[in-house]
């Protein structure tokens, strides 16, 4: 148990914690501090909700995935090893999490799981600054993520915790409970799907 | 893949290159037979593309107010299962010492069937009402959409 007056003397010594590292915060918010809570969460509620919603595919879910991890991430604070990453340690949680919902869901969904993809293509937004070389890409890109919505979740989870998440093979092999060895050939069989995926919407196109 | 290529390492190392995560040595074999091999190079040109595309993206984002409130710490959540706990054993255990001083006082058995059955019954729409509340609260997908 991390010594409370210690790290609400860090917390409290820093101008904001906003500037405060990771290891601080943890140890503020494995002592219970509110406002460490809270930059941590403020600090990596994006990422989580990307990822729930890559893996789920809409916003409700999502929203409710990241409620949970949150909540999952403070609990198991102090069995994070000191000089882990956060980020990697977050994204394990949301990915069980959005596996878990899953798994309810099968069971007494009554409405067909969205399988077309469109729900995640329409959360995407443009970035592009030329207008016209957006319009192409932003196609291709819709394409990408509807297509990767329609791998087994398996593939479309490596996919995107590499290749989006841009997690090393070692954080992948952590997040997904795999050996390092099956990263890389799990990840490539998952493009290789995905890229499957593409030449079949081509052709159908 | 067409395995008449003519590589002598297994397929998945044409990620790993993508990924620059090889070993040296690897990475010169792959890297060699890349420059050789067209069926390789394209697959190695097309997965770089979909990593680039897929990296590039961005996804919209709740707004600020769609965040759940503050995070609640295990302590807080313990006091808040405790209370609702402490509670219900209390309703319970005031309402049966209630019931049970009622039924043992003196007094006709019919007269004090009629006595109770009128506020049963509200108590008992009263509590189907708030089961439906609680169960439309957990299901109802759109119960952060501002009205």
């Amino acid at each position: 148990m991390p010594d409370i007056t210690v790290a609400a003397a860090a917390v409290a010594a820093a101008e904001s914690v906003v500037s405060l590292p990771d290891a601080e915060l943890i140890r503020g918010a494995s002592a219970g501090l509110a406002e460490a809570r809270e930059e941590l969460a403020r600090r990596y509620r994006g990422p989580a909700y990307v990822l729930a919603l890559q893996l789920l595919g809409n916003r409700e879910d999502a929203l409710d995935v990241v409620q949970e991890a949150m909540l999952r991430l403070f609990a198991t604070l102090g069995r994070l090893t000191p000089g882990r990453a956060v980020r990697p340690w977050l994204l394990a949680i949301v990915r069980n999490q959005a596996r878990d919902l899953w798994r309810r869901q099968r069971v007494r969904r009554t409405e067909p799981i969205d399988g077309t993809g469109e729900g995640l293509a329409a959360e995407l937004i443009a970035r592009a600054p030329d207008p016209e070389e957006a319009a192409g890409r932003e196609e291709l890109r819709r394409r990408v993520w509807r297509a990767l919505s329609r791998l087994s979740e398996d593939h479309r989870e490596i996919v995107v915790l590499r290749d989006f998440h841009g997690l090393s093979y070692e954080e992948i092999a952590h997040v997904l409970d795999i050996k390092i060895g099956t990263v890389m050939s799990r990840l490539h069989a998952a493009r290789r799907q995905l890229r499957a995926r593409l030449s079949e919407d081509g052709r159908h196109a | 893949m067409p395995e008449a290529c003519g590589r002598r390492f297994d397929e998945a190392l044409l990620s790993g290159f993508v990924d620059g995560v090889l070993t040296q040595a690897d990475e010169q074999r792959v890297r060699v037979h890349v420059e050789d091999c067209a069926v390789c190079r394209r697959e190695v040109e097309e997965m770089s593309r979909l990593k680039e595309v897929t990296m590039s993206s961005h996804f919209r984002m709740p707004a600020d107010d769609q965040w759940s409130e503050a995070p609640r710490g295990g302590t807080s959540r313990l006091a808040f299962g405790v209370g609702w706990l402490l509670i219900a054993v209390w309703l319970v255990g005031v309402t049966a010492f209630g019931l049970w001083q009622f039924w043992t006082s003196g007094g006709p058995i019919l007269g004090k069937l009629m006595a109770v059955a009128f506020p049963s019954g509200i108590a008992l729409l009263l509590l189907s009402v708030l089961i439906d509340r609680l169960r439309a609260m957990r299901t109802d997908r759109y119960r952060r959409v501002q009205k």
